[in-house]
């Protein structure tokens, strides 16, 4: 059990801090930034309902773009979905962030778990396969895209492998899945997968600014 | 032995799987005349399934009572073939459980070494009066 | 003294008939978790086996191992083969004691010698000699006269096997397993707190019927038994599954026998063979009276956070550091705010 005892003590211990100095680091170095001057008059003054409304806004992709970016879009919103869903929908994961935060929420069966996990293992390949055949996607991926993908789809993939086990030991399994989740957490605030909570200062900013120049958002 | 399937077998759902293999073994006493034992303690039962399990096989023709260190209960099911075993030890309590697939369990059956020794005894007893005793 | 009679004759000479062996035959089978297919060749082997001597030490342990074998031993069957060894030194079990005692000791020894098994349980204190000595004697040294010339030692137990309760955190006798001191002979490990008392008995049977230990995993264990996990052979692994779960031990999952993860069973990451073996004559094990497994047979179950914390739980600090974590990320954030801002007046400044 010593691997499993490093990964859920030390290790999951080292990327949670790292989670949450870095989230704190890179959102508050970015928030305490002083906004460039801006002399021009206000058409709008839209404040806080402006970035709510462009961060809902932007969730559907604009008409316009649509049937273009259909594929893409489709498989990240399967995407995410899906990680959320097995990230916060799994019992023993719901445990987790209880024994984390005292905070618990209904669960899903394994086996719905399970089959999220697959469609969303599928659709990680697909969008990879994707960033990797695209000619415009493929020159600007640099590493941080590729790096992010692989921290993201490992916890994933080592979580599905856990009930199939592969003739390894559950112990082992579980220790490395954990593993995963801690360079998943210590990476996070730092490459490009903090646009989970990047996303919604950028839209905001982006609404907040538009609406001052009168913008259609 | 069959497992648990980890996703498929309810808490009742050793039963099923079982009496399938019991199936099976009877078609094999039947067309190769091979025998077949199941010991029920080497599977994950949950309360009360053995129990259903017995009364699903229910009781048949014979029923005999073995006594070599504590009473041993053999009985053929409801299915020609298919025999219940349960050995107890000298307190009653249960020591195994197994379901035979055979025409006659061995246990049942006299075997040599006793045969000899019963054997060697009737020829003691007879001994004095002489002409009788079986070399 | 040294019995040369085979097992076979010492049960013929009990009287038991050739039915009552093939029932104690098909009992071995069960107990080895060996198909029913295989009571012949345990039939030969038996009849022609002789009785190993046994010599059992108890060193920094509660006694609770040689009350889980004793309790067990159906007078017939079980029972029978521990009967069917010698066992020639037992402190809580013999009538000897003192000199007497440690001298039955030394003859088995003697005329076992590379033939005899040791069973210990209890750990060995390395911190002082004097925390654990038997007739004055301190337990290391004990243990590595008497396995000098054994054919293969058995840990019985979590203490003897990895240390147990004396050797939790903070260990203050230096308490250590026997495979950390006995490293040039077979050490079969049989944890548990205690261990299933068919456990024993069946590596005996198994040194008896086949003269070898058994196969054993990465820890020592006999694969026969500690091959899979509580979890894989629990009846109640489908409401796992179906995340069906007892949030406490009074509630309506607890009454309809879901699944205990949530209630901390270390079922997932604990091997044994509870879930089948079962204890008190198969009676149940603890998942099936209503408790979740504590994974006793596991190394360092003691010091593996509260039995009651489900296992996906992280064992980190709490909310205070976490808590320093979210005041260092801000204190990072607001000085690299604080600097980007100077850079920006200074780019302004020089416009």
């Amino acid at each position: 059990m010593e691997l499993l005892d490093f990964a859920r003590g030390p290790a999951l211990q080292f990327g949670l801090y790292a989670f949450v100095i870095g989230t704190v680091w890179r959102l508050l170095g970015i928030l305490l930034l002083a906004a460039k001057p801006d002399h021009s008059a206000p058409r709008k003054r839209g404040g806080i309902l402006a970035a709510l409304k462009v961060i809902s806004s932007r969730s559907v992709t604009a008409r316009e773009f649509r049937q273009d970016t259909l594929y893409a879009s489709v498989l990240g919103y399967v995407l995410h979905i899906g990680l959320f869903v097995i990230v916060f929908l799994f019992v023993p994961h719901i445990l987790f962030f209880k024994g984390l935060i005292g905070l618990e929420w209904p669960g899903l069966p394994n086996n719905v778990i399970y089959f999220v996990g697959v469609i969303t293992a599928g659709v990680g390949v697909a969008l990879l396969l994707r960033r990797m055949t695209h000619p415009v996607l493929k020159l600007i991926s640099n590493f941080d895209d590729y790096f992010s993908w692989v921290v993201t789809m490992a916890p994933i993939i080592t979580g599905l492998i856990i009930p199939i086990r592969f003739g390894i030991r559950y112990e082992t399994l579980l220790a490395i899945h954990i593993l995963s989740i801690a360079v998943l957490l210590t990476w996070l605030p730092f490459g490009k997968l903090a646009h989970a909570f990047l996303v919604f200062f950028s839209r905001g900013t982006t609404g907040m600014v538009l609406e001052r120049r009168g913008a259609k958002t | 032995m069959s497992a648990t399937h980890p996703f498929g077998a309810g808490p009742r759902g050793n039963i099923d799987p079982i009496l399938n293999e019991v199936m099976h073994a009877l078609d094999r006493l039947l067309t190769d005349n091979e025998s077949t034992a199941i010991d029920l303690s080497s599977l994950p039962f949950g309360p009360g399934e053995i129990e259903e399990l017995e009364e699903q096989l229910g009781i048949g023709e014979i029923k005999a009572e073995l006594d070599a260190l504590g009473k041993s209960l053999i009985r053929e099911t409801i299915y020609p073939g298919v025999w219940w075993l349960e050995h107890r030890n000298t307190d009653g309590e249960t020591a195994g459980r197994y379901i035979e697939i055979t025409r006659v369990p061995e246990i049942l059956k006299a075997q040599d070494a006793d045969i000899g020794a019963g054997l060697k005894q009737l020829n003691r007893r007879l001994e004095p009066v002489g002409d009788a005793a079986v070399t | 003294m040294k019995d040369e009679r085979t097992l076979g004759e010492v049960l013929l000479a009990k009287g038991v008939s050739r039915r009552g062996f093939m029932k104690y035959c098909s009992a071995t089978a069960s107990l080895l978790a060996l198909p029913p297919a295989m009571v012949p060749r345990i039939a030969s082997a038996l009849e022609s086996a002789r009785r190993p001597s046994v010599i059992w030490l108890s060193f920094q342990e509660c006694t609770g191992c040689t009350e889980s074998l004793t309790r067990s031993s159906s007078p017939t069957l079980e029972g029978l083969i521990f009967d069917s060894i010698s066992l020639d030194y037992h402190h809580t079990l013999q009538a000897a004691s003192g000199d007497a005692a440690e001298a039955a000791r030394h003859a088995a020894m003697e005329e076992n010698r590379g033939e005899y098994l040791v069973l210990v349980d209890g750990s060995i204190p390395l911190g002082n000699p004097g925390y654990s000595t038997i007739a004055g004697i301190s337990n290391v040294d004990m243990l590595k006269e008497t396995v000098a010339d054994a054919a293969a030692v058995i840990s019985v137990g979590s203490c003897a096997a990895f240390g147990g309760i004396p050797g939790a955190n903070p260990n203050p006798t230096g308490a250590v397993a026997v495979n950390e001191l006995v490293k040039d002979m077979p050490v079969v490990n049989l944890p548990g707190c205690p261990p299933i008392p068919t456990v024993i008995t069946a590596v005996l049977a198994q040194f008896l019927t086949f003269g070898q230990l058994p196969d054993l995993d990465h820890y020592g264990r006999p694969r026969a038994f500690f091959g899979q996990t509580i979890h894989d052979r629990c009846y109640r692994r489908p409401f796992y599954e179906q995340g069906r779960f007892a949030e406490t031990f009074d509630d309506e999952g607890a009454r309809l026998g879901w699944c205990l993860y949530k209630l901390g069973c270390r079922g997932p990451i604990t091997y044994n063979a509870c879930a089948t073996v079962k204890w008190n004559q198969g009676t149940s094990f603890p998942i099936e009276s209503g408790h979740p497994c504590l994974g006793c047979s596991e190394p360092g179950f003691w010091d593996e956070g509260g039995f009651y914390q489900p296992i996906s739980t992280a064992r980190i600090g709490g909310g205070t550091a976490l808590g320093t974590a979210v005041a260092a990320g801000a204190a990072i954030g607001a000085a690299a705010a604080a600097m980007s801002r100077r850079r920006q007046a200074k780019t302004i400044k020089e416009g």
